[in-house]
């Protein structure tokens, strides 16, 4: 199938053509990146019908990041608490437990699953729409008037959508605990685990976990969206699909920390 | 329940003046065809004349930068623009690569299209499924993932995913590349079988002369972006173009 003159593209000249290809090229996977979100968002109402795949997708998302989700959060509140005992020496243990349950209800949870997610079932979901792509398998699904988006993109996002805020609050639920296991055992920490727990439902509220499921709910969009994006616009064979599978994980962390950024602007100061 | 019957019916074929470029670089530079209901076509020509490219724009996965592509006297973009239900007639395709779906199993890959519409009930759907199998001489690995099919295997579950619509115009690209010569002779005898039972115009993309010789009613030769000519296979021999004369030389078909 391959046409040579596919292959020619124009090579920008110098350090500005190069800038300036590079800037096109950004813009160009933003915008089919925007443009495939908003055919998902179309196709959402077909879930009712396919239920099975979406299903599906839930399981396969939710056991890729189970549990290294769930080691990766005990660990994490575990090194929390010790770090942050040695860094407050002079403040008093007491603020431990707020530390810890804001850090992981407010960013650490949402932002270290959603690189779980992206690094592990997005990349999965860049692998394979990549290589349905290549080898014709999307084209086929266009010739049998099934669209792609409906039948492949929307499961896999809803799936991540919907798991991700799951995965977080399971993330949540197990750093706090991991931090309360190390102030329970280690005897550099004289803060009663009682303690820990009393002043973290001081300061953490309602609103900061909610906080935390929003930034969820859109670094699930992302960590699917855009894989989906990349599975799509893969082109040449298994070097191109290890291409777009890099740049799916390296984009998704990159649009996640921006989105971040956004969130945590937007809700700055809400009481 | 009732085998589906076999259609006999088969939709015509007219590209007019079709020209595509990729950046900047022409592959096709005005094509020109037509194509009868219930002919087979071969198109032959060299590794990266277009002759893929000519396929996806019949199909519409691409579109011409110019030119007219009617089939079944349906200006192709409005076929194209009308919902499943309201095409007239249906177009298979039977890509290189085969394209079955690698995650679902040989029965689901031939029913998809017919499941996703969801207007026939599961058993039509499984007697369906079950005959178009049967045509391509694949009944018994309902249950096989394509990864467990052999070469030849795939490609005529392939075809058997395209005959589970029915269609009206089967398309191939490349249907025997990769393929031994025995394996090619089966998917030549299962595409002259198609026509027999079904009617269907088939257009065959490839640069295999003697399979084309053996199925196709007409062969057109694609050179340097155009139909340089399109003759019945008899008078292949006789062709004075030198494309034609070197690719008869060339696959041993010569006196």
């Amino acid at each position: 199938m391959a046409v040579e003159a596919m292959g020619h593209r124009l090579s920008p000249q110098g350090f500005l053509g190069r800038l300036g290809a590079g800037l096109l090229d950004v813009l160009q996977v933003l915008g089919e990146a925007t443009l495939l979100f908003v055919a998902t968002l179309r196709a959402v109402p077909a879930a009712l019908h396919d239920r099975a795949r979406v299903g599906t997708q839930i399981v396969r998302v939710g056991t890729d990041t189970l549990w290294i989700g769930g080691l990766l959060a005990l660990f994490v509140g575990m090194v929390l608490v010790v770090q942050t005992a040695d860094q407050i020496e002079n403040v008093g243990q007491d603020i431990l437990g707020p530390i810890v349950g804001l850090a992981m209800t407010k960013e650490l949870g949402p932002v270290l699953m959603a690189f779980l997610l992206a690094g592990r079932a997005g990349s999965a979901m860049a692998a394979e729409l990549g290589s349905m792509t290549v080898y014709d398998e999307i084209n086929a699904l266009r010739t049998m008037d099934i669209d792609p988006v409906r039948f492949l993109v929307m499961p896999r996002f809803i799936a991540a959508t919907v798991t991700l805020p799951i995965l977080v609050l399971y993330a949540d639920f197990i750093g706090v605990w991991g931090g309360a296991a190390v102030v329970a055992v280690d005897p550099a920490i004289t803060l009663p685990v009682r303690s820990y727990f009393a002043r973290m439902f001081e300061w953490v509220h309602f609103r900061d976990i909610l906080i935390g499921m929003t930034k969820a709910l859109v670094f699930g969009m992302v960590a699917s969206i855009v894989p989906c994006t990349f599975g799509l616009r893969t082109k040449g064979g298994a070097e191109g699909i290890a291409a777009s599978t890099t740049s799916a994980v390296v984009w998704s962390f990159i649009l996640i920390l921006v989105w971040d950024f956004v969130i945590v602007r937007l809700t700055f100061g809400l009481d | 329940m009732a085998e589906p019957t076999p259609k006999t019916r088969g939709v015509t074929v007219l590209l007019e003046g079709i020209r595509k470029s990729y950046e900047g670089v022409p592959v096709l530079r005005g094509v020109d065809l037509e194509v009868a209901a219930g002919e087979i076509l071969a198109i032959v020509g060299q590794s990266g004349t277009g002759k893929s490219v000519l396929l996806r724009q019949i199909i519409g996965l691409e579109r011409p930068d110019a030119g007219r592509i009617t089939v079944g006297g349906v200006e192709l973009q409005r076929y194209l623009a009308m919902s499943p239900e309201e095409k007239p007639f249906r177009i298979g395709m039977v890509f290189q690569s085969a394209a079955l779906l690698a995650s679902l199993t040989v029965a689901e890959n031939v029913s998809l299209r017919l499941r996703e519409r969801g207007r026939h009930s599961p058993a039509e759907v499984a007697a369906i499924t079950r005959h178009a199998l049967q045509q391509v001489e694949l009944a018994g690995t309902e249950e096989k993932l394509p990864s467990e099919l052999s070469g030849g295997m795939r490609k005529r579950a392939s075809i058997a995913r395209a005959l589970a619509i029915e269609p009206e115009l089967i398309l191939y690209d490349e249907p025997t590349a990769d393929l031994d010569p025995i394996l090619t002779e089966e998917i030549g005898r299962l595409i002259a079988r198609i026509r027999t039972t079904r009617g269907a115009t088939q257009i065959i993309v490839t640069h295999n002369l003697p399979l084309a010789r053996s199925v196709a009613d007409r062969i057109a030769v694609l050179a340097e972006g155009r139909i340089a000519e399109c003759i019945p296979p008899r008078e292949l021999g006789a062709s004075r173009h030198p494309l034609t004369r070197e690719f008869v030389r060339a696959s041993g078909l010569g006196a």
